[in-house]
């Protein structure tokens, strides 16, 4: 998903991080541990900084990576949306966004994981965003 | 949340009549109902259901001279939801039914099982058997990699509960209770009049929702997983068991189906009664509830009766 893009620390005077979604088993898959390693240098970054991205609305979403005594960094995962600090989230906006992350993820994953497979999946459970 | 906040659905409380109650479990809160005297009958429900599953279920069971009690899974219907998946894994839900049963003091129970109430509900029978005087199995396995050719899928199964894919699709879209369980009734139209409201709404936010996709996650797919060795407990225990069994499968079951599952079981207890094939996919007591009412009286009635 070309829509996401990796970017630097956005400016965050006179915003919020407001959580809109949690993963509290990164692992579960391995590959998509490795996938967020990978994107961020996280074996070199570890928990100094989120990860930055841009998403299709032109928000900007940190992923605070979380860790677990005993499990392989990251354990977890926290998508903040980043917003104006006293105005309530644009949802139908998050939700769009969220998928294209999701897309964005799962491409960079790589096989047997695919985006077409993604969207499958997000059509039969009649998801919005999937169209 | 508590039965009063589904009180505002149309006919709720026709179809579910029964007096909340709640017991303090392994740590959680746990709702029940406890309906009838006679010889116990425990209900058990799977992913993503509650007790509401087995309404049509109880009244006859009553009527035929049975105390029933049907727990919600913590995690699920009216019993507490813990806020973090590390809350959740196999061993803790068959401790959680134990409490209950130690608290209640049953003897002499029927376990009836479904979908993830079957590794539940088994494990705790396996290894409380004094206190347990049949079983019934419905749409459920008791073994380790891999359950069904479903679940190793990609789409949908491994999909859906993918790494952040699974908050999204069964948190924030609660995709399970509004569609996958729509998907696995056969009278969808009567589902979703009568029964798609309530599941929906005893889920309403995101974080209520975990168990959903949680729960796909301790199904093992290979060696490494989870709950192999549990499972593989499992089975060599209820290999060795001699209790009466009851085998219920929904003839339209395409997820755990008959073929599969249910011959499995009646290889696994060849004492099994059953298969008895209903009508029913996955979720079968959504069409045949007073069917398989009737099949576990008659089946206890031959062993004895109350």
């Amino acid at each position: 998903m070309a829509d996401v893009t990796v970017i630097a620390r956005p400016v965050t005077e006179g915003t919020r991080q407001a959580l809109v979604l949690t993963e509290d088993r990164l692992g579960h898959y391995p590959e998509f541990r490795a996938f967020f390693v990978r994107t961020f240098d996280l074996d070199r970054v570890g928990l100094s900084e989120p990860g930055f991205v841009r998403a299709p609305s032109g928000m900007a979403y940190a992923l605070v990576f979380v860790g677990r005594s005993g499990e392989p960094f990251p354990s977890g995962l926290e998508i903040n949306a980043i917003v104006e600090a006293l105005e309530p989230l644009d949802d139908t906006a998050v939700d769009t966004d969220l998928w294209a992350i999701l897309g964005w993820m799962i491409g960079g994953v790589g096989a047997p994981w695919t985006v077409e497979d993604l969207h499958a999946t997000g059509r039969l459970y009649r998801i919005p965003a999937a169209g | 949340m508590t039965v009063s906040a589904l009180e505002n659905i149309d006919g709720f409380r026709d179809k579910w009549p029964f007096a909340a109650r709640y017991a303090r479990v392994n740590g959680w809160r746990m709702h029940y109902v406890d309906e009838g005297a006679g010889d116990p009958i425990l209900l058990l429900h799977g992913n993503p259901t509650w007790g509401f599953l087995y309404r049509d279920v109880i009244p006859p069971l009553v009527s035929a001279g049975y105390r029933v009690i049907v727990p919600d899974m913590i995690g699920f219907g009216l019993s507490e939801k813990p806020a973090r998946e590390q809350a959740h894994s196999l061993d803790g839900h068959i401790a959680n039914l134990t409490g209950l049963v130690r608290q209640l003091d049953l003897q002499r129970l029927m376990v009836v099982c479904h979908d993830w109430g079957g590794p539940t509900g088994l494990g705790f029978a396996m290894s409380n058997p004094d206190r347990v005087r049949a079983l019934t199995v419905m749409s459920t396995w008791a073994w380790p990699t891999p359950p069904a050719e479903f679940h190793t899928r990609l789409v949908p199964w491994r999909m859906m509960h993918a790494p952040l894919v699974g908050p999204y699709l069964l948190g924030r879209h609660n995709v399970l209770a509004r569609r996958g369980v729509y998907l696995s009734v056969v009278d969808r139209e009567r589902f979703r009049r009568e029964a798609q409201p309530v599941y929906e709404a005893v889920m309403p936010d995101a974080e209520t929702r975990l168990l959903t996709w949680v729960w796909p996650r301790w199904i093992p797919l290979d060696d490494t997983a989870r709950a192999q060795a549990r499972f593989a407990w499992l089975e060599a225990e209820l290999a060795k068991s001699r209790l009466p069994t009851l085998i219920i499968w929904g003839r339209e079951d395409e997820v755990f189906d008959a073929a599969t599952f249910a011959e499995r079981f009646k290889r696994l207890l060849p004492h099994a009664d059953g298969p008895h094939m209903v009508t029913g996919r996955h979720f079968l007591q959504e069409d045949s509830g007073r069917e398989i009412a009737g099949l576990i009286a008659a089946f206890l009635d031959r062993q004895g009766g109350v």
